[in-house]
């Protein structure tokens, strides 16, 4: 596994993000100052625990924060554009085009009464670009591999005879049955005729993906994907998104609680804790030399068959109550090593060997 | 050192009140619910000593009973009676002594009105208990029991929701007599079944949560699992639905009087005294206006009351 | 050299505190207006197991493989088609409610989801006081009060937890109120099914480090029951894999992990992620879904998947068996390392 450093493609960044959330017994302030930056190309696995933010950061992100959430500071720059700026509408055809996300249940996600095929076909027919780039290879090559099809071409391809409307169902078709073959879904074409519930578990993930892929995304964000599986489905969807993530151009952020999955699939991994990211690294730095006292804690609680213990190190404290949030470092009251500075002022997240970032001061 | 620790039952209190003052706060927040609040508590308290501020005798001419409830001897009409009654002018318009003007009889509306306030809530308050006592129970034993007990409650149900008030009020009427008993019974024997179907379908899907598996697994038993464990946890939709369902039983309560179905056609009573102005509702519209107004009014304040028990009662739900 | 004799699950001795033979929970599967039976739900099919006292039985499985239809056979909270559960020496699904009270005493579970094993309606107090009230233990104001400390305290909660209500606790905290109520009653055997699943790492660890040291404190006997690998290994002395309702391996946790015999067990070992991005990994072979126990295939019930399946495999269904302790339900000995079939298993 090959480390990517490219930090002249940072395709996406998230500078000081600060959102908080109004409730009844007060501002819960989910960020408070996230600092982040996604590479082309690469798997970035956002990791915490729950309440620690990271799936506020994705809903900011796309653009589907609830009602009593503020965006009380902060930029995301997409493609050079600080996409908090945009109007809904913006946000709106930002996401049909450039940022696709699948979630953790595919069941509430997908239109329960719609069968495959037709959300699927829905989907590519938003796509004009990727409709007119089949239509050509279709007509030149006389068949359609999906593969091809994978990434944007910058080229313009120009039809000048219109299709008619069984080519344009030939066409479809054919993107269809491919894309569902492209994340290994067997029979596809039984599959485009089939409703949601009809489908396991695992399969549906597939399909979802499926249709995130289509829209050739340049960010592709999965939102604990694989939680609600079995091990054996998760391990195939896994396998599936390793083999997706050299084929593909797009970026992906994958967000999950499992830092064994982190491991599995991530380039790099940034761990959150209290709504800010405190340790970013590769996947193989991370596990070897975490730094953040909150990172090694961390691995030291997770049960690792290869390396068995008698009692697991537990962090001790609890979750910090981010209505009342502890001042500066929102790890230090369970923190062994805190000094003084810690409780004063928050650490920024600062790069202490190549491509690997701290939020402490001990370092 | 265990000597000094609280009794576990205060604990218990200040814990729950806490929670009632949480939920103070949230019904504060809505000015509509506190409207009706406001109002129902007013008509309650009215209720409550409206004896004492109009004199229950104003209702009946001499030699009639002073109490108004059993009413059990039956009313006679005479043009005698017209002149003898109250200030002796019938149809007067409204002056200084009369508010609210007079009814058919020369009795002064306004008192009329306030007099009336008590039978309906009482008599509402009687009906909404037993009816939704009766239905819940039914509901709850049906829906945790299932099976044949199920169905057959179910379609017990079904046979008295296909019944209306009104032809069900008639048929007692005819068998019974008209009184405000029977009128009380025919109601809530159209009343129960909703409570029964709400109730059910509470149990039914509260006794598959996970919590009442563990009581199982404790070795806690039927009886006790269904009354302090599920029914208190289900419990607030019937407070809610009873609570809206007071204006509505007002309503028909009133409706069946103005029907006819008043025992005595002087007894005070909404509906009763609109019926009365019925025949003169060109000439004297206020008869008929003000007790109709009040009904509204208080169907509306109990309505909005249910509305914002629902509000703070089902966020909490969701804790 | 003699190779050691063929065992099974079958035999029961005293020092087993719980003894399952032949257990089978079949549900009904009803269709059309006249609620005619069509087939069977086969969620347990067929399970034989003991657990020894004082030990950590881990149970393993996916969705569909019948664990937790077992523990909730166990506990007579489902009703058992076929087959017996001794605890020890009694039959419990053969005794009356008055009995059945009493051996609850004996026997608790701690649930999965501790959002919604506790009425939200009841503070922690409330909730020990009941149990003590259901477990007949103790019934004067002081003695209750006593003891709800001293379980609290146990799980490492403290006096101020105890006038509170479930939501205002975390996760954690909740399952820790689940096992104080469990333990109300001094039971021997206590059934965990996935107790840490929904909780999060670092909590997880914390609660595992509270159910080991009261094991020990308490000599208490678990049934361990989760999907998640690790933690099972974590936990266990023993290790039992589970597939569509019938238990395919069982042994000694590490023989069962360095050594798996069954092809089944062999492929949960290669899907599980490991916290090390470095590891060389298995090739996962398992393609298709975890299969529904409604229509369970003839024969070895894991055959269509698996990769060694032969005609005899589609025909004849393994019992459960082995040497050493380490029983498998295969006919075949597998040698994983190589991907060879070593031979036949030869059977009693």
């Amino acid at each position: 596994m090959i480390d990517r450093e490219n930090e002249e493609k940072t395709i996406l960044e998230i500078r000081n993000l600060k959102v908080n959330f109004h409730t009844y017994r007060g501002e819960v302030k989910a960020l408070n100052g996230v600092d982040l930056r996604l590479y082309s190309r690469e798997v970035l696995a956002l990791v915490g625990e729950s309440g620690c933010g990271k799936s506020v950061t994705a809903q900011t992100l796309i653009g589907l924060l609830p009602e009593n959430a503020h965006i009380i500071e902060g930029e995301i720059i997409l493609k050079g554009e600080d996409i908090l700026k945009k109007t809904k509408e913006e946000m709106r055809i930002l996401r049909a085009e450039e940022l696709a996300t699948v979630f953790q249940d595919p069941m509430t996600f997908l239109n329960p009464v719609l069968t495959i095929g037709t959300q699927l076909r829905e989907v590519f027919t938003l796509q004009k670009g990727l409709f007119v780039e089949a239509l050509a290879i279709a007509r030149t090559k006389g068949n359609l591999d999906f593969t091809e099809l994978l990434n944007k071409q910058n080229s313009v391809f120009q039809t000048e005879i219109k299709p008619s409307r069984r080519e344009t169902r030939k066409v479809v078709n054919s993107l269809c049955v491919g894309i569902l073959r492209l994340v290994k879904l067997p029979d596809p074409e039984r599959i485009l005729k089939q409703y949601p519930f009809e489908l396991s578990g695992g399969m549906r993930q597939r399909a979802m993906i499926a249709m995130a892929l289509a829209r050739r995304p340049s960010i592709f964000v999965a939102d604990e994907i694989t939680t609600a599986l079995d091990v054996t489905i998760q391990a195939q969807i896994l396998r599936l998104l390793k083999e997706l993530r050299d084929k593909i151009d797009a970026s992906t952020l994958m967000i999950t609680h499992d830092l064994s999955v982190a491991a599995e699939v991530g380039n790099r991994i940034a761990v959150m804790y209290g709504g800010n990211v405190v340790e970013v690294a590769s996947a193989r730095t991370l596990f070897a030399e975490p730094l953040h006292p909150y990172t090694q804690m961390l691995l030291r609680a997770i049960p690792n068959i290869a390396n068995p213990v008698e009692r697991l190190e537990s962090i001790p404290g609890t979750v910090p109550d981010m209505i009342n949030p502890p001042p500066g470092c929102r790890f230090h009251p369970r923190c062994k090593y805190a000094m003084e500075k810690c409780a004063e002022e928050r650490p920024k997240l600062k790069e202490v060997e190549r491509g690997h970032e701290v939020a402490c001061y001990l370092h | 050192m265990l000597g000094q620790s609280v009794d576990v039952r205060k604990g218990e209190w200040e814990a729950r009140l806490a929670d009632i003052k949480y939920m103070l706060h949230l019904f504060r927040k809505n000015p509509l619910v506190m409207t009706g609040t406001s109002t129902s508590l007013f008509f309650i308290i009215l209720a409550l000593l409206a004896n004492i501020i109009v004199d229950p005798n104003l209702a009946y001419p001499e030699g009639y009973s002073n109490s108004m409830y059993p009413f059990e001897r039956k009313y006679m009409w005479s043009a005698d009676h017209i002149v003898n009654w109250g200030s002796g002018i019938a149809l007067y318009q409204g002056s200084e002594s009369f508010y609210l003007g007079t009814d058919g009889w020369g009795r002064d509306l306004l008192k009329m009105m306030v007099l009336a306030i008590p039978t309906d809530l009482y008599n509402a308050t009687i009906i909404t208990i037993v009816a939704a006592v009766f239905g819940t129970l039914l509901g709850a034993v049906a829906g945790y029991v299932g099976g044949i007990f199920d169905e057959a409650v179910l379609r017990i149900t079904d046979v008295f929701f296909a019944f209306p008030g009104l032809v069900l009020a008639l048929v007692f009427a005819a068998m019974f007599g008209r009184t405000i008993e029977t009128l009380r019974l025919a109601i809530i024997l159209v009343w129960w079944p909703p409570y029964v179907r709400l109730m059910r379908g509470q149990v039914l899907s509260e006794k598959e949560k996970p919590y009442v598996e563990a009581l199982k697994a404790l070795g806690a038993g039927h009886s006790r699992i269904l009354l302090r464990h599920i029914m208190l946890n289900t419990i607030y939709p019937i407070l809610v639905q009873a609570t809206m369902d007071f204006g509505g039983v007002i309503l028909t309560f009133s409706a069946l009087m103005f029907l006819g179905f008043s025992p005595s056609p002087a007894l005070p009573e909404l509906g009763n005294l609109a019926a009365d102005g019925y025949g003169h509702l060109f000439d004297a519209p206020w008869v008929m206006l003000f007790p109709g107004l009040t009904m509204l009014i208080i169907s509306l304040a109990f309505n909005l009351l249910g509305d914002g028990l629902r509000d703070i009662l089902d966020p909490r739900l969701r804790r | 050299m003699k190779s050691p004799a063929i065992s099974t699950e079958k035999r029961v001795g005293s020092e087993h505190l719980l003894a399952i033979k032949d257990l089978k929970v079949w549900f009904p599967v009803k269709s059309g207006v006249l609620q005619r039976t069509i087939g069977y739900v086969k969620a347990v099919d067929g399970v034989d197991l003991n657990v020894r006292k004082g030990e950590t039985l881990g149970l393993v499985g996916e969705s569909g493989s019948g664990k937790t239809t077992l523990a909730r056979a166990i506990l007579r909270l489902t009703k058992p088609t076929e087959g017996e559960v001794y605890f020890d020496g009694t039959n419990v699904l053969k005794v009356d409610r008055q009995q059945m009270r009493k051996l609850r005493r004996r026997m608790q579970i701690i649930f999965q989801d501790p959002y919604a094993s506790l009425d939200p309606r009841q503070t922690v107090s409330s909730i020990l006081r009941e149990a003590m009230e259901i477990h007949r233990v103790s019934s004067n104001k002081y003695e209750v009060n006593r003891r709800s400390l001293g379980l609290l305290r146990k799980v490492g909660l403290d006096e101020e937890h105890l006038y509170r209500f479930p939501h205002e606790f975390s996760g954690g905290q909740r399952q820790r109120i689940a096992v104080a109520r469990a333990l109300v009653a001094s039971p021997d055997f206590l059934i965990l099914d996935e107790p840490t699943s929904f909780l999060d790492v670092s909590v997880q660890a914390s609660v595992l480090n509270l159910l080991k040291d009261l094991q020990k404190d308490l000599d208490l006997t678990y049934l361990f029951i989760t999907h998640n690998l690790a933690v099972v290994h974590h936990m266990s002395d023993r290790v039992g894999v589970m597939y569509l309702g019938k238990i395919v391996e069982l042994a000694e946790k590490n023989s069962i992990y360095r050594n798996p015999k069954h092809p089944y067990t062999f492929q949960l070992m290669a899907a599980i992620p490991l916290p090390e991005p470095e590891a060389r990994r298995k090739e996962v072979l398992l393609e298709g879904d975890v299969p529904s126990p409604v229509e369970i295939p003839p024969g070895c019930r894991f055959h269509p998947r698996c990769k060694y399946a032969t005609e005899k495999c589609k025909k004849e269904e393994p019992i459960l068996a082995g040497r050493n302790g380490h029983l498998v339900a295969c006919l075949y000995e597998i040698d994983f390392s190589t991907e060879e079939v070593a031979g036949e298993f030869v059977n009693v």
